[in-house]
């Protein structure tokens, strides 16, 4: 659905991106991690035609973004940066603006469509107020609608959860799912928050200062931080019969203790958990809780950066 | 180009432009000052007769006006020559003022202030061609431009036929066709040289106040006319008028050649704002 041939873009003498190839196919939830002045934006604004780069190529939805720029703008919404909603105009006169604009021209299709995504968001009762007056979440999501007021097969969406309550950020991320899963709309976004990639995207991509470091699952991102996966286990107190025990467990690489609590490293949760907790009862222990831990996704994203950074 | 996606932005941006009071100030108040105040002031003073040593002021116009007005002034008193020239000459400029600085505000708004609002992004993101989001804009600056001077225009006719009724025994002063040419056919070639150079002004500000500041140096050359008719250098007779257009129309062609080549999305985006 996305492909990026050598993508590049200077401004001046600094090289925003910098050889930028992506695959992205229909339906997939497709992240962009990295720092600030990383490359993001610029890159989802050579991708939507709103700049155009200074090598390389891309198509989006089947068409070329240097030769077919009108068809591919019809094909995408888009979520930039800033909101970029008229603040002297109400949520409706913005919506209905948009989708005119993106050729959604019955009236009667248009009208229910807006209510539909106003709705969604809870912003339908407030629909002939003017933006000025909405706060900054609200401004977002309806931003987010806009952007899908046309049923777009391709979404690219910077930042949607930027400066969002939890709950708020939420709401966006179940309706990033939605759009994927029900309308296999193709979504690519950036974001500063982990726990948008770690929940939603099928794939990540990491760049730093227009380079890409790394493309792949949240789980692979994970593997590449050479941390070990961790069994954490409270206990209503630790005996030194049960450490002993564990010192004859296999699975259980490393043991660490904290208080009344022990950590234990593993190869793999699923198989070491059961043979272990097994062994802990049979040393007379008594189990309050079992937890299994995966090394987080933002240790392996620290780790990464900051190894790029090195060369 | 779809003109009825250009009409689409025309009337996005006119509904901006009529809740936003930045801009519908100047447009309201200036004419209001060049079609009310100013000639009620004049007409108001004209009842005073004025002596015969001031009227010698006009004597320079009058000699450079064309030969059968210059017959029909042989037979007015003073106040009527002085009202006269006044109302017929004196303020015709004005009313190349009101479409010069009324288009630069809106276009200045349209083009510099949607940049600096930051809305031009998502603008830029839609289907729209470049050359239906900048017709949809100039759109937008020239007809409230020229809406608002013929209006002006309109009570401005009204109110010196009105108030020189019995002055002139029931001669109709106004309309006549020195003002037609200039509302009809001056106004619009030089609003929309205005809106031209308003745009490529826009592309290299930062933001509206400046392309607007900037933009009014346009109206120098209108003031130029102002006091050419002062000093009576300059008479808008009929043929200066029709040079006018065809001066004014050459330098339209030329902005708006340049004006679109500015506006391009590209260009647009990749300035840091
Ligand atoms: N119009 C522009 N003119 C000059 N430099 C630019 C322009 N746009 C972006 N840059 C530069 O390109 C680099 C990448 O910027 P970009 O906005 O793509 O980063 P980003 O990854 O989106 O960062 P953030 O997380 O802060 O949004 C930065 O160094 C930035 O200064
Ligand atoms: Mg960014």
């Amino acid at each position: 659905m996305i492909e990026a041939e050598n993508l590049t873009r200077t401004f001046g003498s600094l090289t925003a991106v910098n050889n930028l190839n992506l695959h992205i196919d229909k339906g997939e939830v497709f992240g962009f991690l990295g720092p600030n002045g990383a490359g993001k934006t610029t890159t989802i604004r050579m991708l939507a035609c709103l700049i155009a780069p200074t090598r390389g190529t891309a198509t989006v939805a089947g068409y070329n973004i240097q030769k077919d720029p009108l068809k591919v703008r019809q094909s995408v919404g888009i979520l930039t940066e800033n909101p970029s909603l008229y603040e002297r105009l109400s949520a409706y006169e913005n919506m209905d603006f948009f989708a005119q604009a993106y050729g959604v021209t019955d009236l009667v299709e248009r009208r229910k469509r807006i209510q539909e995504l106003l709705e969604f968001f809870h912003l339908w009762e407030r629909r002939n107020d003017k933006v000025a007056g909405f706060s900054k979440g609200m401004k977002q999501k309806l931003a987010i609608v806009r952007a899908t007021v046309h049923r777009p097969p391709v979404m690219f969406l910077d930042e949607p959860t930027a400066g969002l309550d939890p709950q708020s950020a939420k709401e966006i991320r179940d309706m990033m799912a939605e759009l994927s899963v029900h309308e296999k709309c193709t979504i690519l976004l950036s974001t500063h928050h982990l726990e948008d990639a770690e929940k939603l995207c099928n794939r990540v991509l990491i760049m730093n200062k227009g380079s890409v470091l790394l493309v792949g699952s949240p789980d692979e991102l994970r593997q590449k931080t050479n941390e070990k996966p961790m069994v954490e286990i409270a206990l209503k107190q630790v005996s030194s019969k049960i450490l002993k025990t564990l010192d004859g467990v296999m699975a259980a690489e490393g043991v660490k203790q904290q208080e009344n609590r022990l950590l234990i490293s593993v190869k793999d949760t699923a198989t070491a958990t059961p043979e272990i907790v097994r062994s802990i009862v049979a040393a007379d222990g008594d189990v309050l809780a079992v937890n299994a831990l995966k090394p987080s996704l933002e240790e392996a994203y620290l780790k990464l950066i900051k190894g790029g950074e090195k060369q | 180009m779809n003109m009825s996606k250009a009409w689409l932005v025309f009337k996005k941006d006119w509904t901006e432009i009529k809740r936003n009071w930045q801009v519908l100030l100047p447009i309201i108040i200036v004419p209001i000052i060049f079609s009310v105040v100013l000639p009620a002031i004049v007409l108001g003073i004209s009842g005073t007769p004025i002596e015969d040593s001031q009227s010698g002021d006009f004597d320079t116009l009058i000699g450079i006006l064309p030969l059968d007005v210059q017959a029909q002034l042989s037979n007015f008193n003073p106040n009527q020559i002085m009202v006269y020239i006044m109302v017929l000459y004196f303020f015709a400029p004005f009313f190349l003022i009101i479409p010069v600085m009324a288009s630069s505000v809106l276009g200045s708004d349209s083009f510099a202030g949607e940049r600096e609002r930051k809305t031009i992004e998502a603008l830029l993101a839609t289907p729209l061609s470049d050359s239906e989001l900048f017709m949809g804009k100039v759109l937008v600056s020239f007809i409230p431009a020229m809406l608002v001077t013929f209006v002006s225009f309109g009570i401005y006719t009204v109110l010196v036929d009105v108030m020189t009724y019995s002055m002139f025994n029931g001669i109709l002063l106004l309309p006549n066709l020195n003002f037609l040419i200039i509302i009809l056919g001056v106004a619009p070639v030089l609003a929309l040289c205005s809106i031209g150079l308003t745009v490529m002004i826009s592309a290299k500000v930062k933001g509206f106040k400046e392309a607007q500041q900037i933009s009014v140096l346009l109206l120098i050359p209108v003031l130029g006319l102002v006091f050419g008719q002062i000093s009576g250098l300059l008479v808008l007779g009929p043929l200066v008028l029709a040079l006018l257009i065809g001066l004014f129309a050459v330098i339209d062609v030329v902005v708006f050649y340049l004006g679109v080549k500015v506006f391009q999305r590209e260009e647009i985006l990749s300035k840091p704002a």
